[in-house]
């Protein structure tokens, strides 16, 4: 197939990307909530806790990966669910810019946080 | 009445001088006459007293009217109709019924009346189906008509359907193979469990009630809908087609607005007169369309 | 042909009783969802106060989850994600061409289980609120 050298015209690898980080999200948001309410209680919550939870490697690796996935996926959801109501010509633009631009700004700011509490 | 026989009309004017006359002086032709005058009075008040009165069930049936050229109907209107009930009879045969001796401005498509030309596709009781497929007896009276949603309605219960039929083509529907078999009148041949395969997706009669049926369609303009996907899948999935045509029958429904726009609704499936599984073939095309791309890596 | 007449959208939510399983779940889905993106956002701010201090973070942890409202908005967060993560996997199957006629006894299902799920959890979330 060398007439095609492009695979990302095509909409299956953002659609395929949606269906990987779900099945991830499951298990891990699952985590998270239990983690979080049932494990330790939300109310009991402290700076101390979250601190000895994202020391944790494995714990802060995860907790990143999470944040990495979870954003892509409710970005691009919300992007989807424009395209599905008709959004067209310069108000797509302007979403995917806006969309594009929170996504990251959130990705950093998340990172900036885990540092701040696993003490890097 | 036009079915009457212009003969009875002029006898009864001269009734009044007939019944005078003693019956045992009147020749055989008279009292034949008199006989068939009879007939046609009793004929002429039977049918006045059905056209108001109907023996037996009737039911009410409700039809969205429209028509910009009408005063009163520029703004949209519900007609009511009362239909006599006879077991067995269509919400086509109803409408019929309802435009012959009502409203003759009743206005709607229709066809085959067996389900095969896709013309009779209404909103019935708030779900797309075919007038002549289903039956009155099967729904909840009053029965009420409407034009299929998302579509412009040009008058009362037709719509436009150019927009269904651009989507239509725009997969081109067509065999195109790479190349014909050798000897002029050998044939392009299929084995069963292809045409297994394929074989509901062949039913599509371009009724229109899928896309009508589906949320996305109706939000997104560009979207192919269900019936143009189905009608790619027949062709994609057929083993005589060639593969130029494929890869670039795949292209086509993997842009943008082709299936990925599908989000697993399931109302086409479920309103298709033609029992046809259409998200299960633009699901399959999607999978399709994935394993084409990650190839490439 | 002259001016036809755009009825506009026919499913608006007057109709509900009319709409399908698939169509609710497909509602339900894209509406929980889009409380989740809302709801990262908030998240992510909040926890933001840690890059001022163990003081800052604690303080404001720990008064929001004096409020009872945000104790009872915690249920229905929990209710929110819950039916996105059970209607998720009803979509991953569909997607993977199992079950598909089933579709809509799955859609029931996974809104069944999220009310049990939330019911049962109700009392560890609001432990200590009121």
């Amino acid at each position: 197939m060398a007439e095609r050298y492009s695979s990302f015209r095509s909409g299956s690898t953002t659609w395929l990307l949606q269906r990987l980080t779900a099945a991830f999200l499951v298990v891990v948001l699952a985590f998270h909530f239990f983690n979080l309410h049932f494990v330790t209680h939300a109310y009991e919550i402290e700076f101390a806790g979250s601190q000895a939870r994202m020391e944790t490697l494995g714990y802060y690796v995860t907790m990143v990966l999470f944040l990495v996935t979870a954003t892509f996926h409710g970005v691009n959801g919300v992007y989807n669910a424009l395209v599905n109501q008709g959004i067209d010509g310069k108000a797509k633009r302007a979403a995917q810019i806006v969309l594009g631009v929170a996504g990251i700004l959130l990705v950093v700011q998340g990172v900036r946080v885990a540092n701040a509490l696993a003490g890097f | 009445m036009s079915t009457q026989t212009p003969e009875s009309e002029t006898e009864t004017e001269t009734e009044p001088e007939a019944e005078a006359e003693p019956p045992a002086t009147k020749s055989h032709q008279q009292r034949r006459m008199d006989d068939k005058r009879a007939r046609a009075e009793a004929r002429d008040e039977a049918a006045a007293q059905a056209a108001t009165e109907f023996e037996g069930e009737t039911v009410e049936l409700k039809v969205f009217r429209y028509d910009p050229e009408v005063e009163g109907k520029e703004e949209p209107r519900f007609d009511s109709f009362t239909v006599p009930f006879e077991k067995g009879m269509t919400v086509l045969d109803a409408l019929i019924f309802a435009r012959d001796e009502y409203d003759s401005s009743l206005t709607f498509r229709h066809s085959c009346r067996q389900a095969v030309c896709g013309s009779d596709a209404f909103f019935v009781n708030g779900r797309q189906r075919l007038g002549c497929q289903t039956q009155m007896g099967d729904l909840e009276w009053p029965v009420r008509v409407e034009p299929l949603p998302h579509q412009d309605v040009v008058k009362d219960l037709v719509v436009e359907m150019d927009h269904f039929y651009d989507q239509m083509e725009s997969v081109q529907p067509f065999f195109d193979p790479d190349e014909l078999p050798d000897g002029e009148l050998e044939e392009q041949r299929q084995d069963r469990e292809n045409r297994e395969n394929i074989k509901l997706s062949t039913r599509c009669i371009w009724c229109g009630a899928c896309m009508s049926s589906c949320n996305i369609a109706a939000g997104d303009n560009q979207y192919l809908g269900p019936a143009a996907i189905n009608a790619a899948y027949r062709f994609y999935m057929d083993e005589r087609e060639g593969e130029q045509k494929r890869q670039e029958r795949l292209e086509i429904i993997e842009q943008e607005h082709g299936v990925w726009r599908c989000q697993t609704q399931f109302s086409c499936t479920e309103v298709c007169p033609k029992d046809i599984p259409l998200t299960e073939h633009i699901q399959e095309l999607k999978r399709e369309a994935v394993k084409e791309n990650l190839k490439f890596w | 042909m002259s001016e036809s007449y755009d009825r506009g959208l026919v499913e608006d939510f007057g109709r509900w009783t009319e709409f399908s399983a698939g169509m609710w779940a497909w509602v339900f889905h894209k509406f929980t969802g889009w409380v989740l993106v809302g709801y990262l956002f908030t998240h992510i701010s909040v926890l933001s106060t840690s890059l001022q201090g163990a003081q800052a973070y604690n303080n404001t942890l720990s008064g929001l989850e004096g409020l009872a409202l945000v104790r009872i908005l915690e249920v229905g967060l929990l209710a929110v994600a819950v039916f996105h993560i059970l209607n998720g996997i009803r979509l991953l199957f569909v997607d993977l061409g199992v079950g598909l006629e089933a579709q809509d006894k799955s859609f029931y299902a996974s809104l069944v289980l999220t009310g049990v799920i939330v019911v049962a959890s109700v009392p560890t979330f609001l432990a200590g609120a009121f």
